[in-house]
């Protein structure tokens, strides 16, 4: 009951922040209604998916300080779980969804109980690495089709299929992982005010402090590492029925993990907004980039150029991103 | 009964021996000063009782319970806090989320932890800091604040690490407040490692002397001051003239 009440509870946001998130989200609401292009349907689409990806990505590597550079692979198993379990056996997506979860947090865990015995820049580049050995495992692994990836074949699941979410049209997706959104923002607001998620920040600020005051360190990480990675291989599963034919390239790419962490660190790394901030300045600016420049070529890698600026910038700057900017213009006016 | 009971607890880096072989126990309810040189391997012990270090050899105690081995997080849940000499924080948490964290070790619930830690803090006299950030405040009161989330785990043992070090002699006098309250009102076994001389004459039941890693004197305040060893070693002939002999 409590549990609910402070997932529910915002009242330590100022007013002003409250009547813009309000305002967001009744527009989110409203959106398919208003006459709009398929091409904006699905940039909201990727925003809402992204948004989730760097709500999740920001439990560990916001909260809790620990870069985490791999959260691809996790894409890659909420995916594939959903695509193999429709394909091979006609499983539908609301039952290989929590069976993709369950798959990639005890993935979190092999992975979690060594990495977290590494630190800082180490622990960030292990991520990367273990991230992209699982996408060359899956590009050879013929049951899971290999480099040529699964496709999910709408003449097989003719749409419109709610249980396994096959639909024609995008406004369905919309809904789904708007749903999913809302429920992603209630249970971040739930866990920045919970024991672990002060546990966390103690131990962002100091490890040995935090060990003296009866913080089981490792283990807090690896379980924050485990509810991130279950964020994101929910919203891989959604990716698998949404895109219907996936390969190991554009759902465990370095793309997909840098992109995470570059957006809730431009939001505001450790602050609920942070990665709805990000996600809704990178994947418009992403989106509507690659449709005026991508085709021009010599162009085509603009996009990872402007990615290196930001990370300068953030890390020169404002570590804390445009919210952090928010937070101290705002104290200085106290 | 010992509280807490050090057998022959060595600490070694390398070839560098930071403590050698150092017993003692600690009574409950009682307020015990540990004083010596820098590098005398004072906080390197305090580390070794907290669990942050291993101990090399010797064993520890806590309340009957071997110590020995358990991780700093364990020692700390069986009721053993500390203080840190230097705290560092990125400032991320404001002074009440800090002692909140230190409340979490016994609740769940957030608003028993705020109400707690709210406690602890008008305790201390710095309820009126609660909102600030750590870092954006003076040294003497980050020490209350480090103070204070170690009293909010709701230790028995309180361990604290030169909490009176570049204070000013108000400050001085306000933090000894603090520790008296801890001891008395609280009821805490206090053990503390301090430079402040004025401090900790004062307020110890018993004082212990390290140099060089080694535990050269034990005994009452007043007989601490006029060891001829603890004087060759660390308070120096001025300091006997001025407050032992006199």
């Amino acid at each position: 009951m409590e549990t609910l009440k402070s997932a529910l509870d915002f009242s330590d946001f100022p007013r002003l922040d409250l009547v813009v998130a309000g305002s967001l989200a009744i527009l989110f609401l409203i959106f398919p209604v208003f006459p709009h292009s398929s091409f904006a349907m699905a940039t909201m689409i990727q925003f809402l998916m992204f948004s989730l990806y760097g709500m999740g990505w920001n439990t560990i590597g916001g909260y809790g300080g620990q870069v985490d550079l791999g959260k691809a692979q996790y894409v890659g198993i909420g995916a594939y779980t959903t695509t193999v379990m429709l394909v091979r056996w006609d499983i539908p997506f609301w039952f290989s969804m929590p069976v993709g979860v369950c798959f990639a947090v005890l993935w979190s865990f092999v992975l979690g109980y060594p990495l977290f015995r590494l630190k800082g820049h180490y622990f960030a580049i292990a991520t990367i690495a273990t991230s992209l050995v699982l996408k060359d495992l899956f590009e050879v692994w013929d049951f899971v089709g290999a480099a040529r990836g699964l496709e999910i074949s709408p003449i097989k699941f003719p749409p419109p299929d709610f249980l396994r979410l096959i639909f024609k049209e995008d406004v369905y997706y919309y809904d789904v992982i708007l749903g999913f959104f809302f429920v992603g923002i209630l249970y971040m607001n739930w866990f920045r005010k919970s024991r672990l998620g002060f546990q966390l920040r103690a131990i962002k600020d100091n490890e040995e402090v935090a060990r003296s005051l009866g913080i089981n360190v490792h283990w807090a990480k690896i379980k924050t590492y485990a509810i991130a990675t279950a964020f994101v291989s929910v919203v891989g599963s959604f990716h698998a029925c949404y895109i219907k034919n996936i390969e190991p390239e554009d759902t465990m790419s370095l793309d997909i993990s840098i992109l995470i962490a570059l957006m809730a660190m431009l939001g505001g790394a450790g602050s609920l907004w942070g990665p709805i901030i990000g996600a809704g300045i990178l994947i418009p600016l992403k989106s509507y980039l690659k449709e005026w420049l991508g085709a021009t070529a010599g162009l085509i890698g603009i996009d990872l150029i402007l990615y290196a600026l930001i990370i300068m910038v953030i890390s020169a700057f404002e570590p804390r991103g445009i919210w952090g900017i928010v937070q101290k213009v705002r104290r200085r006016r106290q | 009964m010992a509280l807490l009971e050090l057998e022959r607890v060595t600490k070694n880096f390398g070839g560098l021996m930071a403590n050698h072989e150092i017993s003692f126990a600690v009574g409950k309810g009682e307020l015990l000063g540990l004083i010596g040189p820098n590098g005398a391997g004072k906080t390197t012990l305090f580390n070794c009782i907290s669990g942050a270090y291993p101990v090399t050899s010797g064993r520890i105690f806590f309340d009957g319970e071997d110590i020995t081995a358990l991780k700093a997080h364990e020692v700390a849940r069986r009721g053993l806090a500390r203080t840190f000499q230097v705290y560092v924080a990125s400032g991320d948490l404001t002074v009440i989320e800090n002692v909140m964290v230190g409340c979490f070790m016994h609740t769940r619930s957030r608003s028993r932890a705020r109400a707690q830690a709210g406690e602890v803090l008008k305790d201390l006299g710095i309820h009126d800091l609660s909102t600030a950030l750590l870092n954006e405040l003076p040294v003497a009161s980050q020490k209350r604040v480090s103070m204070a989330t170690a009293i909010a785990t709701q230790p028995r043992l309180l361990l604290l690490d030169e909490v009176a070090a570049g204070l000013n002699p108000g400050e001085i006098e306000e933090i000894m407040g603090s520790i008296r309250h801890v001891h008395e009102e609280l009821g805490m076994t206090v053990m503390l490692i301090e430079h402040v001389m004025e401090l900790v004459m004062k307020i110890s039941h018993r004082v212990i002397v390290l140099d060089y890693g080694q535990k050269i004197a034990e005994g009452a305040p007043e007989a601490i001051t006029r060891d001829p060893a603890v004087i060759k070693a660390y308070l120096g002939e001025r300091y006997a003239r001025e407050h032992g002999a006199v």
